[in-house]
Formats: structure tokens, C-alpha cells, sequence
């Protein structure tokens, strides 16, 4: 090769490098600039710490709430009632549920889940064997609750009261 | 969000070309033209988990991806530099990431929390994955540290997965039980202290440090974010330093390591195993860290350029051994010099700031935990290998994410990075709505 070949290919070498760290830099300050504008967003705590989930619930308008009775259950006293406050609440056949109902065999292990969200109670099915019933239709998405619904679980209904 | 990824990935292939071209022209005499094509295929399979994503996570965090495109882009590019057989075979294995990925996001895209169901078997699993290298015909030792199986010549560091898998159980069996694990009652710490205990007698066996360090990182960070307890961090890391003094005191191979860390040159000869006689200790045990940071001095501030840093010896040997797997940072330092990596750290700061901020949005524990649990790993193992090489804690052999040459590390980080934009995709769904 001969010495102005290798000048040629050392300057182009420059370019190159001052191309890709240029590059790079440009890469890092873009998403910095449109990152950072939704990265003020987010104020929940970082941290599960329950008395920070209370504080952080009080200063806004907070989930809707309401409650759940049961209409007709194997497993539970008809007119038995569950606070749906702000956490979820779970129902299913196994025992780490929030409303565990053992003894209904049609139910699945995880059957459903009740989810006060902003606008309203929403209730979602987990994937079950033999789904969940919202006033006698099944569920194919997580549907929003109205005062009287009736939900069937396996064979347990509950009545969502506001 | 998604354009803007596409917009990114665009970048990221300019970037890719860019490199390869800079390798190129510089190693003219060693490397054939078609190397050039390997920018195009590498932006095609990026172009391709975007579409993924577009399909199963529309809502996710826009960076991730991109971010994991440039490290894997600046990766490739150094093996290539530095072994141009290696690169083949990483082509190969982001090949698998990027496909592992994908089914990934199919299959968990309606509702990834079911993994929550399966934390025991995750758990266990974990277990079972860190053991393997032990079992006697599959294990094999690599440079003191017992992690790798191998089948035929296929090699894998299962640990890498367990990590994964581990986290994913933290999460689950921390959301379950948080409120009682503040409280502090034994009773509920027992399934805990258990798995716990297990990993780190494995990790003892297996003398891998850096994963002991960085499970018990990771083990922390969610316990404080699942208690909001900083005395639990205390108290952890408390246990730590006596453990770890603990097992510096057993273990030959833990001291050689520290020595290395805190005197990595010698004035007078001093005994060398490997040889079995007496010589400077940077010409025995820390040659690797010495010649690493001199390879980084080499770089100085603007770097020597991509190709043209000096990794072998006038006859061609390496002078570096591992370069392009743990000691990948300090060959980066040398051609993108110190400018060049300390882009690179940002970019790694990037990716770790938005999985926080997934995090932050989620809204039920276990996506939190998760989020919080792959994130702080994500984090934690970088710094333990770049500090390693910087000499700013003793070295231990883990991989650099994305970056470093090595099948299993590539595979698990992109699984990382799926389980991540599904958080993020249902919690900036939630968000908008």
C-alpha cells in the first residue's frame, strides 16, 4: 500500500470514528429530550409500602369503590358481603384469594379478578375453564360493573352493589 | 410510541453501519467484504421484533428495544473486530434472543401475570438450573468458576436464566406475602431464607461470586421495595460483608481475587501458581487486569477508533485473555475511548432509568416487583463487571448485557427485555386510558 493510500484511509478512519461517536451522543440526546418529558409523569411511589399506598390514594380522586354480595354460593352465606375498596380482589377456588370459594367445582383456581379503577369497578376473567358471566353473557374482556350487575362465577353469583 | 422505536432502530442501523464500515476499512487484510452485509441482517431482525411489538405490546416503552438494538450493535461489532468466528456465532445467538423474544411476547401478550401462577416451579427451577453445572458429566469449569453445561460443543451458562426465573418468583412470592415479610415474622421469611440459602450454597460451589453478588442484590433492592424496610437493606448488607469476610477467609480463590484487586503490581517476585515459580504478580495472576487497564490507558480520551486499537502482540497473539466475553468493556475503551464508553454507560443508565419508570407506573405489586427485580439486576451486573474492570471492586467474571460475546447472557437479556415491555406495555395502557 502505498503512504498516500494510508493517509487516505487514516482520515477516512477519522470520519468514521467521529461519524459513530457523533452518532451515538445524537442517539443518547434524543431519547433523553423526549423521554424526559413524560419521566416527570409518574408519582406514584416507587415503593409497595402500604402507608405510602394510602397517602398516595388520598391525594387524588381515589377508585371508585362499592361491594360485592353473594346471591347464591355452595361455599358461602347468601348475603355475605366483600369491600372492594382500592386493592383487587380475587376470586377463585384456591385459598390465597381474596374471596376463596373452595367447594365450587366448577370454579377455576384463579377464576376472576374485581379491579376498582377510576371510572368505575371492573371485573376480568383469569382465563378460566368455565369462564365468568356478566348478567348471563360470558366475558371475552374486562368489562366495567353497574349497580346490580350479577356475576357468575362457577356456580357462585354475586351482585355488584355501588 | 411504536414509530418513534422505528425512528430509533433507524438510528441505531446508521450507527451499526457506520461501525462495521470503520472495522472494515481498518482490518481491510484480515476481513472479507461480505462483512458489510452483517449491518444490513442485524437492522432486518431489528425492523422484525419491531414489528412484533408493534402487534403484541403497542403500548410499551419506545427506548428499550432500540437501546438493546445499539448494545447488541456495538457488541457485534467489537467481536467482529476481535475475532471476526466469534461475531458468526453471536449473529447466531441474537438470532435465537431476538426470536425468543418474539414468542415471548405471543404467548404472554393477553396477560403475562399468569406467570405469577408458576413461581414455586419458577422458583425451583432457579434452583435446579444453578446445580446443573455441578452434576459431573454436563458441568464444566471455566477459569475457577464451575457454571457452564455442555452438550457436544454446544456450551451454556444456565445461570444466566436461573437469574431470570428467580426474579420472577421474588416478585410473585413478595407481592403475596409483603405485608406479613414487613412485619418480620420467621414464619413467613421460611420459604424465603430456604430458596434463598439454596442459591447461595450453589453459588458457593459453583465459586461464582459475581452471581452471588448480584442475586443478593437483586434479592435486596425487592425486598426494599416490597417492605419499604431500608433496615432490612442494612441488616442484608451487613450479612453480606460478614459473609463475604466469611468465605475470604475459606477460600484461596476468593483471596487471589482480592490481592488481585488491591495489588495487581509487584515490586518483588512473588510465587506464581500457574508457573509454580517465582515471578511479578502482573506477569502471573493479574496480567489479565493489568493488561486490561493498560489497554484502557491506551484509549485516552477520543480512543484509538473502531479496528485499530492493539489487542495482540507483534506475532499475533492475544495479549488479553476473555477479551471479547468479560474484558469486552476495556477493549471498547481502547477504540471508542473514554468519550466512546461513557456513551456507552449512559446508554445503559437509559434502558435502567425507563425500566424504573415501568416500574413506577405499574399498578399491581407483582408487575412492580418484577419491573424493579429485572431492572436492578439489569443495573447491578453491569456495574459489577465494569467495576471490576476499573479495579473499583475485585473482578469477577459476569457478562456485560447485550454486549459481551456469550449465547446464554445474549439469550436471557432479551427474555429480560420482553418480560419488561410487557409490564410496560399494560402499564402505560392503563395509564393512557
Amino acid at each position: 500500500m502505498m503512504v498516500s493510500d494510508s493517509v487516505a484511509v487514516d482520515e477516512l478512519l477519522l470520519v468514521l470514528k467521529i461519524a459513530f461517536l457523533v452518532l451515538l451522543y445524537l442517539f443518547i440526546w434524543r431519547i433523553v429530550r423526549t423521554a424526559s418529558r413524560d419521566l416527570r409523569l409518574p408519582q406514584e411511589s416507587f415503593v409497595l409500602a402500604p402507608s405510602a399506598a394510602v397517602g398516595v390514594q388520598a391525594s387524588r380522586p381515589g377508585p371508585l369503590t362499592g361491594r360485592l354480595v353473594v346471591v347464591k354460593s355452595a361455599d358461602l352465606a347468601d348475603g355475605e358481603d366483600f369491600e372492594l375498596n382500592s386493592a383487587q380482589l380475587t376470586i377463585g377456588r384456591g385459598n390465597q384469594n381474596d374471596v376463596p370459594i373452595a367447594t365450587d367445582e366448577y370454579a377455576s383456581v384463579r377464576h376472576a379478578r374485581f379491579e376498582p379503577r377510576q371510572d368505575g369497578v371492573w371485573v376480568q376473567d383469569l382465563g378460566s375453564t368455565n369462564g365468568t358471566f356478566l348478567n348471563g353473557t360470558r366475558l371475552d374482556r374486562p368489562r366495567r360493573l353497574t349497580q346490580g350487575d350479577i356475576v357468575r362465577v362457577g356456580e357462585t353469583d354475586l351482585r355488584y352493589e355501588s | 410510541m411504536r414509530n418513534r422505536e422505528l425512528a430509533f432502530l433507524i438510528m441505531v442501523g446508521v450507527l451499526t453501519a457506520v461501525g462495521f464500515a470503520s472495522v472494515y476499512i481498518a482490518r481491510q487484510d484480515v476481513i472479507s467484504t461480505s462483512s458489510l452485509t452483517y449491518a444490513g441482517f442485524f437492522f432486518a431482525l431489528y425492523v422484525a421484533a419491531h414489528l412484533v411489538t408493534r402487534y403484541t405490546v403497542p403500548f410499551a416503552d419506545p427506548y428499550l428495544l432500540p437501546i438493546a438494538g445499539l448494545l447488541t450493535a456495538i457488541g457485534l461489532t467489537e467481536i467482529y473486530r476481535l475475532r471476526p468466528g466469534d461475531a458468526f456465532r453471536q449473529g447466531v445467538w441474537i438470532v435465537v434472543g431476538v426470536s425468543l423474544f418474539s414468542a415471548t411476547l405471543f404467548v404472554l401478550r393477553r396477560d403475562y401475570r399468569r406467570l405469577e401462577t408458576y413461581k414455586y416451579l419458577f422458583g425451583f427451577t432457579a434452583i435446579g438450573l444453578l446445580l446443573l453445572p455441578i452434576l459431573p458429566v454436563l458441568g464444566k469449569t471455566v477459569n475457577g468458576a464451575r457454571l457452564w453445561i455442555q452438550f457436544g460443543s454446544l456450551r451454556f451458562q444456565p445461570g444466566e436464566l436461573a437469574k431470570i426465573m428467580l426474579i420472577v418468583f421474588l416478585a410473585g412470592y413478595m407481592r403475596e406475602k409483603r405485608e406479613v415479610l414487613a412485619q418480620g415474622r420467621l414464619k413467613d421469611w421460611g420459604p424465603l431464607l430456604v430458596i434463598w440459602v439454596l442459591a447461595m450454597l450453589v453459588l458457593l460451589e459453583t465459586k461464582d461470586l459475581g452471581g452471588g453478588l448480584l442475586y443478593f442484590g437483586i434479592f435486596l433492592a425487592m425486598l426494599y421495595v416490597a417492605t419499604a424496610r431500608i433496615g432490612y437493606v442494612a441488616v442484608g448488607l451487613g450479612l453480606f460483608l460478614i459473609g463475604a469476610v466469611g468465605v475470604w477467609k475459606v477460600t484461596p480463590h476468593v483471596q487471589d481475587r482480592v490481592t488481585i484487586w488491591l495489588h495487581p503490581w509487584t515490586e518483588h517476585k512473588v510465587y506464581c501458581p500457574t508457573a509454580d515459580s517465582f515471578t511479578l504478580r502482573q506477569n502471573c495472576q493479574s496480567f489479565q487486569l493489568v493488561k486490561s487497564l493498560y489497554s484502557i490507558g491506551n484509549g485516552q480520551f477520543g480512543g484509538t477508533g473502531l479496528g485499530k486499537g492493539t489487542f495482540t502482540t507483534t506475532s499475533g497473539a492475544q495479549i488479553i485473555p476473555d477479551l471479547n466475553t468479560d474484558f469486552i468493556y476495556s477493549a471498547l475503551a481502547q477504540e471508542l475511548g473514554l468519550i466512546g464508553v461513557a456513551a456507552l454507560l449512559l446508554v445503559y443508565m437509559i434502558f435502567v432509568l425507563r425500566g424504573i419508570r415501568t416500574s413506577l407506573l405499574a399498578q399491581d405489586g407483582f408487575s412492580k416487583l418484577a419491573a424493579a427485580g429485572l431492572t436492578f439486576g439489569f443495573a447491578l451486573q453491569t456495574f459489577i463487571i465494569v467495576g471490576g474492570i476499573l479495579r473499583l471492586i475485585p473482578l469477577t467474571g459476569i457478562t456485560l448485557p447485550f454486549v459481551s460475546y456469550g449465547g446464554s447472557s445474549v439469550v436471557a437479556n432479551f427474555l429480560l427485555l420482553a418480560v419488561l415491555l410487557l409490564i410496560s406495555n399494560r402499564a402505560n395502557r392503563e395509564v393512557l386510558r
